[in-house]
């Protein structure tokens, strides 16, 4: 929070979220294309037969042009978009997984290499050297996301990691495998998904069926496969996090919904797969594109749900969202939130309102736009200076109780009063510089604020 | 200068000796900028080549063919120096992006919309259609992703610019130095990539390829490259001279270790100068065009150690009282170099095959 702020309309989560959810659609076919088109040149080699081996090849060229070019930016992108967003998680990320990401950097060198070698080679290489370079990609690739993996499982489970900070007890945390299995089935059959797309431009009817068998063959692992992973990822979620959206009355109703949405739609995709497995020749390519979406529902329900399910966390039980660390909540209620937050106290033109105005973009401003995502007008709207000071007094004595908790163990942040909102950090002076600047956003007194701004 | 906007030292330790992190941040950011200097370079010159004449196509042809690899591996490349340099310079990285935030989200889009268009005239070429204009846009993009580039390093230079920054974001552009150090990346970019194209014609004419449009593609180049680097000594001295006072002097003052990479760089840029004034006729002389782009080459690797210690120079007195613990990760930084060192191999034994193993004559083909 020491970081300069960028005031985002939309709201920094949303922008993270459209650039993630476009990065891991692509990422995680790129994986699973890998192996996909490996097995299915593999078996054109052995069978000679020209429908694979052409399946094969046109596929090859969305790998680079998805995999490779968009894939590789999105990636850099989501890094750019987290820096920007979140300076100091991403600081704390780098220095406790730099190696993860270098040793996951040499994966994506041969990753790339090996992608477009492989297009670059059809026609002009023998099969054998040709299967080499498609079965090294979809080993590199495969890496990576067993890398990955590691990192994105730690800031939802940092397990053993926050007591003793040692690397391997952040990388091997407690959801990381289910988590790698679930991600493993998405990858299987959104390649199958992808594929099947162009396995239907094959004019040969009787070859289009074998083709389509073959990559519902690797849906169906595809979906089984995730189905478990995920149910395993439920099974090791710390109890907290269970009780937000598990259970007969959830924490939050939303993300309860999106549970069921999601297995629905896997559900719903498992019997689409079933279908083109049994009868391949009536598979048409609308079906196959309703088939892709219950896919995408389901990987963007779960991502949805895992970005969730961290609140008010960015890594949980260490870092809030709003960049305060657990650790640090007696020392800044002491000296002030803005001692640290000096790029904040720039708005501090010395008035109670524009005080709060600073704590305001130092805590709240992270997730809270205006007038769009969680905006704070409608939030203050209901409320007067009195409430919006009982609300703040709680969430301070919120902070206060976590830091009361044994240290390395999950933070009980289901019996906080605000259990998705980072507790209201600062000394009292800022508190009610923050009361007095929130009541200026209701309604009546908006025209003045911006006027004032 | 408010010191105090300048962001706390991460609380977490270095997860590796400090000087490991400078010396895998310089090898791979020198390897990122080959590729770097291959993408904007080989956009600028196939957008100047005039794809109306044959020559031109065929040169044009070349160099999209080259960015296909050549922007994959740019950005790949790139996570490294990235990571390496956030490990040690985070905050005032991340500080300085921030303030010009659009700008830097507005680079990826640039790079995507560059990279595609690199396909797209790839594909045109190829197929005998007009890429003029194609390869004229694909060239801006990569120009504003330098810009970016350059804006936002040299930023991160300077904590005592950012209020005013923030306060106005085109501030961001007004640094004395701006100006020459971005030509000095793109004339760079240009005179490496112009000699790479002049020594691939060459070898297509030697591996019996059509001599007359080879020899045009390789004078091409060898202008090229002559005129950017002609250009480049003179930016070089804008560059030097334009230096904030207290860096210069430091710059000057800091014996063996950053006059030796200086003059190093001054030399090789004065007798490329002379190999490439010497080309006549590049077919004729080889080896002459070989020694232009490894001149470059050296060039760029003690400019990337120059710019190294330059930021050193520049965060000196901001970082004077920076402590920053250290508690290496052995295990897992085992774990990479293996990773790096095998990786590498099986990479370089997977491209060479990619390129030397032919079917015999009766053998199917993949």
């Amino acid at each position: 929070m020491d970081y300069p702020i960028w005031n985002l309309a939309m709201g920094g989560g949303v922008l993270i979220g459209i650039v993630a959810i476009a990065h891991v659609l692509v990422s995680h076919f790129a994986v699973g294309g890998g192996i996909a088109i490996a097995v299915v040149e593999t078996l054109s080699v052995r069978r000679g037969d020209g429908a694979l081996r052409q399946l094969a090849r046109r596929t090859s060229l969305m790998l680079i042009l998805v995999s490779t070019v968009f894939g590789a930016i999105s990636g850099v992108g989501i890094w750019v978009t987290i820096g920007l967003v979140h300076p100091a998680a991403t600081s704390a990320l780098i220095h406790n997984f730099v190696w993860a990401w270098a040793t996951e950097w040499v994966f994506f060198i041969l990753e790339v290499a090996t992608a477009l070698a492989y297009y670059a080679t059809w026609d002009k290489v023998r099969p054998r050297t040709h299967l080499l370079l498609i079965w090294l990609y979809a080993f590199a690739a495969y890496m990576s996301l067993v890398i990955i993996q590691g990192i994105i499982a730690f800031m939802l489970t940092p397990g053993r990691w926050l007591e003793t900070g040692a690397f391997w007890d952040g990388f091997l945390n407690p959801s990381y495998l289910p988590g790698l299995l679930l991600r493993t089935g998405i990858a299987l059959f959104l390649a199958g998904a992808y594929m099947t797309l162009a396995a239907l431009r094959e004019p040969d009817a009787s070859a289009r069926a074998r083709l389509v068998r073959l990559l519902a063959a690797f849906q169906v692992v595809g979906v089984l496969v995730a189905y478990g992973g995920y149910r395993w990822w439920e099974a090791v979620l710390p109890e907290h996090v269970r009780a937000i959206f598990l259970g007969g009355s959830p924490l939050l109703a939303s993300l309860a919904t999106t549970r069921h949405l999601l297995l629905w739609a896997l559900a719903a995709y498992l019997v689409f797969a079933l279908l083109a497995l049994l009868a391949p020749r009536a598979e048409r390519w609308p079906v196959a594109v309703v088939a892709m979406v219950l896919a995408f529902t389901f990987f963007g329900g779960y991502e949805r749900l895992r970005e969730g399910v961290r609140k008010p966390f960015v890594i949980r039980d260490a870092m809030f969202s709003n960049g305060i660390l657990v650790g640090e909540i007696p020392s800044l209620n002491q000296r002030g939130v803005l001692t640290k937050a000096v790029w904040a106290a720039r708005e501090d033109d010395g008035t109670p309102t524009g005080k709060g105005r600073a704590v305001f973009r130092a805590q709240c401003a992270s997730c809270h736009t205006m007038n769009g995502y969680l905006s704070i007008r409608r939030l203050v709207e209901p409320a007067d200076a009195d409430t919006l000071r009982g609300i703040l007094t709680i969430m301070r004595e919120d902070g206060e109780q976590l830091v009361q908790s044994p240290r390395g163990q999950p933070l009980p942040t289901r019996q906080l009063n605000y259990p998705f909102m980072p507790p209201f950090v600062g000394t009292e002076e800022e508190l009610e510089a923050l009361v007095s600047y929130l009541v200026t956003l209701k309604p009546t007194q908006v025209g003045e604020v911006s006027r004032e701004q | 200068m408010n010191s105090n906007l300048i962001p706390a030292v991460d609380p977490v330790p270095l997860p590796g000796p400090p000087w490991l992190f400078h010396l895998l941040w310089m090898v791979t950011f020198f390897v990122h900028l080959l590729f770097v200097n291959a993408a904007l370079g080989g956009s600028l010159l196939a957008a100047l080549a005039g794809t109306g004449k044959p020559a031109g196509r065929e040169a044009a042809a070349t160099l999209v063919e080259i960015n296909a690899w050549g922007i994959s591996f740019a950005i790949t490349f790139g996570v490294a120096p990235l990571l390496f340099m956030q490990v040690l310079y985070g905050r005032f990285f991340y500080s300085a992006a921030i303030l010009v935030a659009w700008w830097w989200l507005g680079m990826l889009g640039l790079l995507l919309i560059g990279y595609y268009l690199n396909y797209v005239a790839k594909f045109r070429l190829r197929a005998g259609k007009p890429a003029g204009a194609v390869l004229a846009v694909e060239a801006v993009c990569f120009l504003g992703v330098a810009l970016i580039q350059v804006v936002v390093n040299l930023l991160h230079l300077q904590p005592h610019r950012w209020e005013g920054v923030a306060d106005r974001a085109w501030a961001a552009l007004t640094d004395p130095t701006l100006v020459p150090r971005y030509l000095h990346f793109v004339l760079a970019a240009v005179a490496m990539t112009a000699a790479i194209l002049a020594w691939v014609a060459l070898r297509r004419a030697n591996a019996g390829g059509d001599r007359h449009t080879a020899s045009e593609v390789a004078k091409y180049g060898v202008r090229a490259a002559l005129f950017a680097t002609l250009l480049q000594l003179v930016d070089g001295f804008w560059l030097l001279f334009a230096l904030p006072e207290d860096v210069l002097k430091a710059f000057m003052r800091g014996g063996a270790a950053t006059m030796v990479p200086l003059t190093l760089g001054i030399l090789a840029g004065v007798t490329l100068l002379m190999v490439l004034a010497g080309v006549t006729d590049p077919l004729a002389q080889g080896t002459r065009v070989r020694r232009a782009a490894e001149l470059i080459v050296l060039a760029m690797a003690v400019m990337v150690v120059t710019r190294h210690q330059l930021r050193d120079l520049y965060l000196a007195p901001v970082r004077a009282a920076e402590e920053m613990a250290v508690r290496p990760q052995w295990g897992i930084l085992v774990v990479f170099l293996v990773t790096f060192v095998v990786g590498a191999a099986i990479t370089a034994v997977a491209m060479v095959r990619a390129a030397k193993d032919r079917p015999a004559p009766g053998e199917r083909a993949a």
